[in-house]
């Protein structure tokens, strides 16, 4: 008990004052070690692997500059773990200019060395966190470019790949806008935007379908008030466009993107009219091209399984596998917890045991836990090497009450000393 | 209360929940039912045992059974309710600073302070130790007098 005490004595006296570490969200006292622990650097690698994946967004947009509309300026913030600062695109004119300036910038660079030096990392790695100059020189000789041809840019968007490469709207809608132009649908300006607009109009009922039943879905109605995505199959021939206002063709399917929009049937100069879109504010749609004829068969409407219903159950021969990986993912229990060898032992017997086998046991009446007793000095094997040697005197034990007690006076030494005289004292008397 | 839990009065039934309880943490309270403060400790017992099924079982045993008068003298239980803790059949200890780290003796005052405690074993069972400190405050720990087993 002194030595565990003595050993706490000295631990606290090692111990700095708490400090918070970032990367591990944690107060610690360890001072300057904390850097070397494991789970530090387990923490750190996830922590800089996340940086690393914002960073690479905006090294895309470093190689690729692209025009920010000011309306979507506010929607873009990027917060440098560096620098513990927010960086936001309010008043730039290029997508992530304020972020590629501030990743370039000498104060940055200097806080990304303290960073590494307080929480480790490698001082070599540090490049990959930041632009270097002739990065930044490059990128801005594109902007002025850009500046200049921007009289032009509208025709030239449509070929420029707009956005990072795993952005899966804008990928989608970069096609659109391929097929759509391919479809000649006149009045309708390939215009991209791949953001949220703001509603303009109240959806009202009269905008969602009146014109029947589902029955009349086959052709692939949609009735919805606001969503951000919707997808539906139209096997059917185009719906001819009546309207300069808002209407639109729609092919064989379609994919549009943009909350608020009304779409709804309703009967237009009387034709039946399975779909009118009513967007506004808007001035483009984005259309996704027809998917692969097998796949067109069938939607929500006509009651054919989703897509991914119809994989899993091509996967289901191989479902047998998955249901041991997840055991192998259960037996990935701490090898080092305590009785992990008697666990996957008995674990092992209970499996021979259900299946019927005999397993022959040492769990015999006599079989007792590993148990540490209160007064052990040694191991717990000898613990209970002591308990059983002490089990034979138990039966001895209560035998004893059994025999009679035979109760005497109490006599002290003296007073049998003095018995045991008094006869010759009284033989001196006389 | 102690209906709720399973109740052992033999040792083959307390060698069986020892041996079958994998990867989990086994309480056993050895105490009797007409107790008044092991009918509390029961109480609180039957009340968590569902929230801390997922790594934790609670039994409770009959310390006036005779066929587990082996097992009272092995654990050295001498106080009542006494609680010990097991895990994958072995015993784990508790430093709650008290006298005797080989049980829990007493009652808890919350169901949080039973849940947290066996929440400690496990944690400290998972990686590997076989005595664990109390995560609760000193006040909240029962105090008792242990005596020297000559006395």
């Amino acid at each position: 008990m002194m030595k565990s005490a003595d050993k706490k004595r000295k631990k606290e006296s090692k111990k700095c004052e708490f400090e918070f570490c970032k990367v591990c969200n944690l107060n610690h006292d360890h001072g300057n070690r904390h850097k070397y622990f494991p789970n530090h650097t387990k923490s750190l690698s996830t922590f800089l692997h996340r940086f690393q994946t914002k960073l690479s967004d905006i090294r895309f947009f470093l190689r690729n500059p692209t025009i920010l509309r000011p309306e979507l300026a506010s929607r873009n913030r990027f917060w440098c773990v560096v620098c513990d600062a927010e960086v936001d695109e309010i008043g730039s004119s290029f997508a992530c200019a304020n972020a590629i300036n501030h990743l370039a910038s000498a104060d940055h660079a200097k806080k990304l060395k303290h960073f590494l030096w307080k929480y480790g990392g490698g001082m070599d790695h540090a490049d990959n966190f930041r632009f270097s100059e002739a990065d930044l020189a490059k990128w801005e000789k594109k902007c002025h470019s850009l500046n200049d041809g921007s009289s032009s840019c509208s025709d030239r968007t449509n070929g420029l790949q707009i956005g990072p490469s795993n952005d899966i709207q804008n990928e989608l809608s970069y096609k659109s806008i391929n097929d759509f132009e391919n479809n000649n649908l006149g009045p309708l300006t390939p215009k991209f935007l791949n953001n949220v607009l703001p509603l303009q109009y109240n959806t009202h009922k009269y905008q969602i379908s009146q014109s029947g039943h589902p029955a009349t879905a086959a052709d692939g109605r949609i009735v919805c008030g606001d969503f951000e995505h919707i997808g539906w199959q139209n096997s059917q021939h185009c719906i001819p466009h009546t309207d300069a206002v808002g209407t639109s063709n729609f092919g064989n399917g379609g994919l549009y993107q943009g909350k608020h929009m009304a779409i709804g049937g309703s009967n237009l100069h009387g034709k039946n009219l399975d779909l009118m879109v009513i967007f506004s504010g808007l001035a483009s749609i984005a259309q996704v091209s027809v998917m692969a004829p097998g796949l067109a068969e069938g939607n929500v409407h006509t009651g054919a399984p989703p897509p991914w219903l119809e994989m899993t159950v091509e996967h289901h021969p191989e479902d047998t596998s998955v249901p041991l990986s997840s055991k192998k993912g259960k037996s990935k229990l701490n090898p080092k917890r305590v009785g992990a060898a008697w666990a996957e032992k008995r674990k092992a017997e209970l499996e021979m045991e259900k299946r019927g086998e005999i397993v022959n046991s040492d769990c015999g009446p006599n079989w007792l836990p590993n148990f540490g007793r209160v007064w052990q000095s040694g191991s717990r094997k000898e613990s209970l090497k002591e308990f059983e040697s002490e089990k034979p005197e138990l039966p001895k034990v209560e035998v004893d009450p059994e025999m009679p007690i035979t109760l005497r006076p109490y006599v002290s030494k003296r007073m049998v000393r003095l018995c045991s005289l008094w006869p010759l004292k009284m033989i001196s008397f006389r | 209360m102690s209906y709720l839990l399973p109740n052992l009065t033999k040792k083959k039934q307390v060698d069986s929940i020892i041996r079958d309880t994998i990867d989990k943490v086994l309480v056993l309270r050895f105490g009797r039912a007409s107790d008044a403060l092991c009918l509390q400790l029961d109480d609180i017992l039957s009340k968590s045992a569902r929230e801390v099924s997922k790594f934790a079982t609670v039994a409770v045993v009959d310390i006036d059974s005779e066929d587990v008068q082996v097992y009272v003298k092995y654990f050295d239980i001498t106080l009542v309710p006494s609680s010990v803790f097991f895990f994958n059949a072995h015993h784990m200890k508790m430093d709650s600073g008290t006298a005797d780290h080989t049980k829990w003796v007493g009652a808890f005052h919350t169901k949080q302070d039973f849940i947290d405690v066996v929440e400690a074993v496990f944690r400290g069972a998972m990686k590997g130790k076989l005595i664990v400190s109390c995560p609760l405050p000193p006040e909240r720990i029962p105090k008792y007098q242990l005596l020297y087993k000559e006395i």
